[in-house]
């Protein structure tokens, strides 16, 4: 596109963003401050996953899109449109063919491979944060490892409602070191960060923080050892599909509680639906 | 220009950081570059200069080694990048340096504070041999299991990182090169010496 560099971004901005992103991998977890930019969407529409795509994508790259797992909601739409129109990059649908894959509050179902960058979406990118409104405390607090408030607030879920009643962003310690928000992801998609293949990049965009977590690194939910961590479970398999290993979503039908439950996964339950038929 | 720039800066630029990234999410795994070859008279291999190009501009500092400059280099760097070069350790964000300069009097680089680790200066280092299969055990984020990496005689680079452990989140992250070859140990890698191996014949240098 004419009038713009590639991706969008200019050049030292990216390297900027470049420099950060080696540091937040080789401390796994930790919050890299970045200067970060102003980009062509509201804050909290995805602008630090933006811009830690706009800084990593290449023209042999293939990228996709998430929202909530599915690829065809506005938020996935209109950045995969961006990168199209500001990269001319290929995009796809598919989590196997994609080797940069922005997400906005899901895991993809499908294993992800080696050699594939998943870019996070994260509004709030310090877990301490609602215990601890202070910046520079929750900083002193990470320094210092000093975590036990955050078992307080997960033990006063199991004092008030008998278990652990945090299902999305639930937070994670990395490595055996930092306590990291996940970003709101379902904690369903938790243990997929433990010893995945792929590189994991966080970036929030309002917060101008970015961190990541790289593959094969260890990643534990928080937990008691009588209040082990869970993850959801439903009754029912998907009704398109029928997969009973995936994330589900709940949709209304109608006005008379009419109710079904699909897979938040588009891209998972249309291969399964085509193997099926 | 002896010293020459990526042909197409922007897409080779890309291409050379994520190679950096690669190496740096996972330890001890060998990248090779593609960058402009450097002048004979460089003590600096091509990955290396690749690295400079990629990560450099006028908002860094570094730090460069007696002997490293060779060739010109600083020039070049100033023409190509606008990075500025600092005779303070501690002020670098990145340092050139080989293994035998970190021996005593070790240069003081920034290795952060508990509260910013990030502060802290990145090590480029020049070696005579770099490759997967050495004497040097790796563990820790970004290695299923270990690795193993030969990096030549280059004990007080070793020593260094591998006392980043002890200090960690504090430390230094290290970007290994040798000719068009790249590796990297972060601080985040647990480094130790295994049982010898011999030094595989492959492993030295072709470029330079």
């Amino acid at each position: 596109m004419n009038g713009y560099n590639f991706a969008y971004l200019d050049e030292q901005t990216k390297r900027m963003i470049r420099r950060g992103l080696l540091k937040a991998v080789a401390i796994p977890g930790y919050q890299v401050p970045f200067g970060g930019r102003e980009m062509p969407m509201p804050y909290g529409w995805g602008t630090g996953g933006m811009q830690l795509t706009a800084s990593i994508l290449g023209e042999e790259d293939v990228l996709k899109v998430i929202d909530q797992g599915a690829d065809d909601t506005t938020n996935a739409v209109s950045i995969r449109a961006f990168f199209e129109r500001v990269a001319g990059v290929e995009t796809t649908t598919a989590t196997a063919d994609a080797n940069v894959i922005q997400t906005r509050h899901r895991i993809p179902e499908t294993p992800l491979a080696a050699g594939q960058i998943l870019v996070f979406q994260v509004p709030i990118p310090e877990p301490l944060r609602f215990i601890e409104p202070s910046e520079e405390e929750t900083r002193m607090m990470h320094a210092l490892e000093e975590y036990g408030v955050m078992h307080v607030k997960l033990y006063e879920d199991i004092a008030r409602h008998g278990h652990i009643a945090t299902t999305y962003a639930y937070p994670v310690k990395v490595d055996g070191r930092y306590v990291t928000d996940p970003s709101p992801i379902p904690k369903f998609d938790n243990p997929k960060l433990h010893m995945s293949e792929a590189l994991m990049l966080f970036g929030a965009g309002r917060e101008k923080r970015l961190y990541a977590i790289p593959p094969h690194t260890r990643v534990e939910s928080l937990d008691f050892e009588d209040h082990p961590f869970e993850i959801q479970e439903w009754d029912a398999p998907c009704a398109l599909c029928g997969a009973r290993d995936s994330f589900l979503d709940e949709v209304i039908t109608d006005d008379r509680g009419g109710r079904m439950f699909v897979c938040s996964d588009t891209d998972y339950c249309q291969n399964r639906q085509e193997e099926v038929a | 220009m002896r010293w020459k720039a990526f042909p197409d800066p922007v897409h080779d630029g890309q291409r050379q950081f994520r190679r950096v990234l690669a190496a740096m999410a996972e330890p001890g795994t060998l990248q090779v570059a593609e960058a402009p070859a450097v002048p004979d008279d460089a003590a600096i291999g091509a990955a290396l200069w690749g690295t400079l190009l990629a990560l450099c501009d006028l908002e860094t500092r570094l730090w460069i080694a007696p002997g490293l400059e060779a060739g010109g280099l600083i020039d070049a760097l100033g023409f190509h990048t606008g990075c500025r070069v600092t005779a303070a350790p501690e002020e670098a964000d990145f340092a050139l340096v080989t293994p035998a300069s970190l021996s005593a009097p070790a240069p003081a680089f920034a290795e952060g504070s508990d509260a910013y680790p990030d502060r802290s200066t990145t090590l480029l280092v020049v070696l005579d041999a770099l490759a997967e299969e050495g004497p040097w055990r790796l563990a820790g984020p970004g290695i299923p299991g270990t690795r193993t990496l030969e990096v030549g005689a280059a004990a007080p680079l070793m020593r260094r990182l591998a006392a980043n452990r002890a200090r960690f989140p504090r430390g230094l992250d290290a970007i290994l090169t040798c000719g068009e070859r790249l590796a990297a140990i972060p601080r985040s890698t647990r480094l130790e010496a295994q049982a010898l191996g011999q030094p595989q014949e492959d492993s030295a240098c072709m470029s330079q």
